[in-house]
């Protein structure tokens, strides 16, 4: 008996079992139309191979904006859903199982968002920048990845550099560090600092010098505020990457911050990417919300709730 | 949360009427993002009756009685003149003639608060009454391309909206009240439009005479037969080119229009069922039937309105204003600021801009103010959604260069931009002009070139400004 009769008999048996009554030579021949119908052993793909012919970069906007899923029945309302979502919608699937593009783009994404995690923010944008780096007490990356703790604290000679380089009891003292994605920092940083600085500036406000932290949690602007005397910290920190982005950054701005306060005294500003808000625009809007922050001596809930 | 009073003041050809609508404006973002404050609810607070327009002659307003009828719908609100804060007055149809628009505008001036804009003519009267109607709430909804008809009076507003964009704005003399008919059951009054209509059928109508349904049953079906061909659904005739309203837009079909939307008194009997044709005094209730049986009702899928005679006026009362950007920079005490027209840059003059280069701007600007004979202008263009630093500064750097020469003294200037960068563009153009003159920079507002802008008092701690852009002024 070979495949098809087999695939004949069951089906034949699976109907009577469910009440119907169709004779077997019925279902042999339906089947053996199907099978003869089909195109000629597409072990892989059914799609005619479009599927797993790659050519183009599939992590770029424009192939995430094109829908996968083949016929749609509104081609022109699926473009407007996608234009609205980074969400991989419209994106058909095989089977049960993804399409071979969309889990490539995925593992593509998640790749991305590893590196992001995981490379050091490239020395040449720091000097470029004009900005020393010094380190929080953990050692190498799983380190910092593992131990949050120590991502707050800094040895006492760390401190002393900082001390030593920096601009003593400033109104704002600014900084960057890589947190969760050295992504983040390298697409906005150069953007976002000049913006706040200037910004700063215009309004009389008096600004220390900026640096960089390896290495770096939120926490550690609480030791980095009381080494420099500051009113106000700003750190500019890489968030931890997701699926859609990994270039978003957060400013964590606390007034009088001191270690160990409640993190309910930090005021943040997320999102701050190329699909978010733009790094410059940003900029200005912190600069604001600094100059307000002074002025209330307060941050985090205290200043939202007046 | 902070709201808005805004008022609608609509005169058309058949009816005018006033609402009063309260614009809630919240901050819609989360605690740890960048405030984003947008209008969240439109609430119609207050409906006033549906008067008819008081006339002079057959075509001429009647401005005092329109005041009076005004001035009670103020009162019976409860509001007093000028305590608005923004909205719009329309004047629409056969009534939007010049003598009529100034007329009007004369009598009504000190109801209008400091920020009531008025518009007029077809174009607008499409978009605002399928705003009203709900027709455009539901193409960005349901992702589909909506026509909506607006049969009034004298005329049908037609506008296409696409997801809630409008892609396309068309009026045809078609309306209820082309035609009319006394108590006694006998023809009063033929406009332009209908004698066309019944040459064009073969029908002899005569004023004094006697309203034979079938006759006017056959013109109301003839003017549904050229609204099927405005919306593409036969060929055209003579006849369509002949009742296009002199002054509107040439209409521009969608390829993919799926649903349709009626509004304007007519819409009533287009959805519902009259028995008595003639209760109305005018074929309105005829030309409603006809349609109905027209193909326009089974080509399309059939969409009901949220208002049908009200749709302009509540269109014109809340969806002319709109609130700018939430990171915007501006210097104090400039609002509010009306009327001001709009200088566009095209994507190749940007993008000088954005190279630092302003002799383009300059040229464009000086050309501008002595074309239009004004003292300043909107400079609008798209931006950049995530511009450097740099590039920001050139702009500022191009904007100063450009209009700081040009303009006269103590004149601001004024920028609106598409993308969200307003707030670090202004910071930086105010930097460069070291206070010399002030700066209004706004953003997330989309302007076409000829478009002329009002800009009222901040709001929600000065975070917004309420913006009507308007496409026709008049006075």
């Amino acid at each position: 008996m070979d495949n098809n009769d087999l695939l004949s008999r069951i089906i034949a048996e699976v109907i009577s079992e469910m009440g119907g009554n169709v004779p077997a030579s019925a279902v042999e021949s339906a089947v053996k139309e199907s099978i003869s119908s089909a195109s000629p052993a597409p072990a892989y793909s059914g799609s005619g191979g479009t599927d797993i012919n790659i050519t183009t970069d599939i992590t770029s906007k424009e192939s995430k904006a094109t829908p996968t899923l083949e016929n749609p029945a509104d081609m022109d309302s699926l473009l407007r859903m996608k234009s609205k979502t980074p969400a991989r919608i419209g994106v058909g699937r095989a089977g049960g199982r993804l399409k071979t593009q969309t889990l490539l783009t995925l593992r593509a994404d998640h790749a991305a968002a590893k590196d992001a995690v995981f490379m050091d923010v490239d020395p040449a944008l720091l000097e470029k920048m004009g900005l020393f780096s010094v380190t929080t007490l953990c050692t190498d990356k799983n380190q910092f990845l593992t131990r949050p703790d120590l991502g707050r604290r800094f040895s006492d000679e760390a401190i002393r550099e900082i001390q030593s380089k920096c601009v003593k009891n400033a109104d704002v003292q600014i900084y960057a560090s890589d947190g969760l994605s050295s992504t983040a920092i390298k697409a906005n940083l150069e953007n976002i600092l000049p913006a706040i600085m200037d910004g700063l500036k215009s309004k009389g406000i008096s600004v220390g010098t900026p640096f960089f932290v390896k290495f770096g949690r939120v926490g550690a602007e609480d030791a980095i505020s009381e080494a420099l005397g500051c009113k106000v910290v700003c750190v500019l920190i890489g968030e931890r990457p997701g699926l859609a982005t990994a270039e978003s950054m957060s400013a964590y701005i606390a007034y009088n911050a001191t270690v160990g306060m409640p993190e309910a005294r930090r005021t943040v500003v997320s999102n701050i990417h190329s699909g978010g808000i733009a790094a410059v625009e940003a900029g200005a809007y912190i600069a604001d919300l600094i100059e307000k922050i002074l002025k209330a001596k307060k941050s985090g809930v205290e200043l939202q709730n007046g | 949360m902070k709201s808005i009073l805004s008022v609608g003041i609509d005169i058309g050809t058949s009816t005018t009427q006033v609402i009063f609508s309260s614009l809630n404006v919240e901050n819609t973002s989360g605690y740890f993002t960048v405030p984003k404050i947008s209008i969240v609810g439109k609430e119609i607070i207050y409906k006033g009756g549906i008067h008819r327009t008081p006339l002079r002659t057959s075509t001429l307003i009647d401005g005092e009685a329109v005041r009076a009828i005004v001035a009670d719908e103020f009162q019976k609100a409860g509001f007093r003149p000028g305590q608005t804060d923004t909205g719009a007055v329309i004047i629409t149809g056969e009534s939007a003639r010049k003598e009529n628009s100034e007329e009007v505008l004369r009598y009504l001036s000190d109801f209008a608060g400091e920020f009531v804009v008025s518009t007029a003519g077809p174009d607008i009267e499409s978009v605002v009454a399928g705003k009203g109607s709900g027709a455009a709430a539901y193409s960005e909804e349901n992702g589909v391309a909506v026509v909506n008809l607006d049969i009034g009076g004298g005329t049908t507003n037609a506008v296409i909206f696409d997801d809630g964009e409008v892609t396309g704005k068309g009026c045809l003399d078609v309306g209820g009240r082309l035609i009319t008919v006394d108590a006694s059951g006998k023809i009063d009054y033929i406009s332009e439009s209908a004698k066309k209509v019944a040459e064009y059928v073969g029908v002899e109508l005569r004023a004094g005479n006697a309203a034979r349904t079938e006759d006017l049953s056959r013109i109301c079906d003839e003017y549904a037969a050229v609204l099927e061909q405005f919306l593409g659904l036969s060929e055209p005739t003579a006849l369509l080119a002949a009742l296009k309203t002199p002054g509107s837009s040439e209409f521009i079909l969608h390829p993919k229009l799926r649903a349709v939307c009626f509004s304007g008194g007519v819409a009533d009997f287009v959805y519902g069922t009259q028995q008595d044709p003639f209760r109305f005094g005018d074929i309105g209730v005829l030309l409603g039937q006809a349609i109905r049986r027209s193909r326009i009702c089974t080509a399309f899928r059939m969409i009901g309105a949220a208002e049908t005679i009200r749709a302009t006026v509540v269109g014109a009362g809340t969806y002319t204003t709109s609130v700018s950007g939430s990171t915007i920079d501006y210097s104090d005490g400039l609002f509010p600021l009306k009327n001001i027209p709009v200088l566009r840059l095209d994507e190749k003059e940007q993008s000088a801009c954005f190279a630092g280069d302003g002799a383009v701007l300059r040229d464009k600007l000086q050309w501008f103010l002595r074309q239009n004979d004004c003292r300043n202008a909107v400079i609008a263009m798209d931006g950049r959604s995530d511009p450097s630093y740099i590039a920001v500064q050139n702009l500022a750097k191009a904007i100063v260069d450009g209009a700081d020469p040009i303009l006269p003294s103590a004149e601001p200037i004024m920028v609106v931009l598409r993308h969200d960068m307003a707030k670090v563009l202004g910071r930086q153009i105010r930097a460069l002009l070291a206070d010399k003159r002030p700066v209004i920079s706004v953003d997330s507002i989309i302007v076409q070139q000829n478009d002329y802008i009002d800009m009222g008092r901040p709001l929600m701690d000065g975070m917004v400004i309420p913006v009507v852009v308007k496409t026709l002024i008049f006075g």
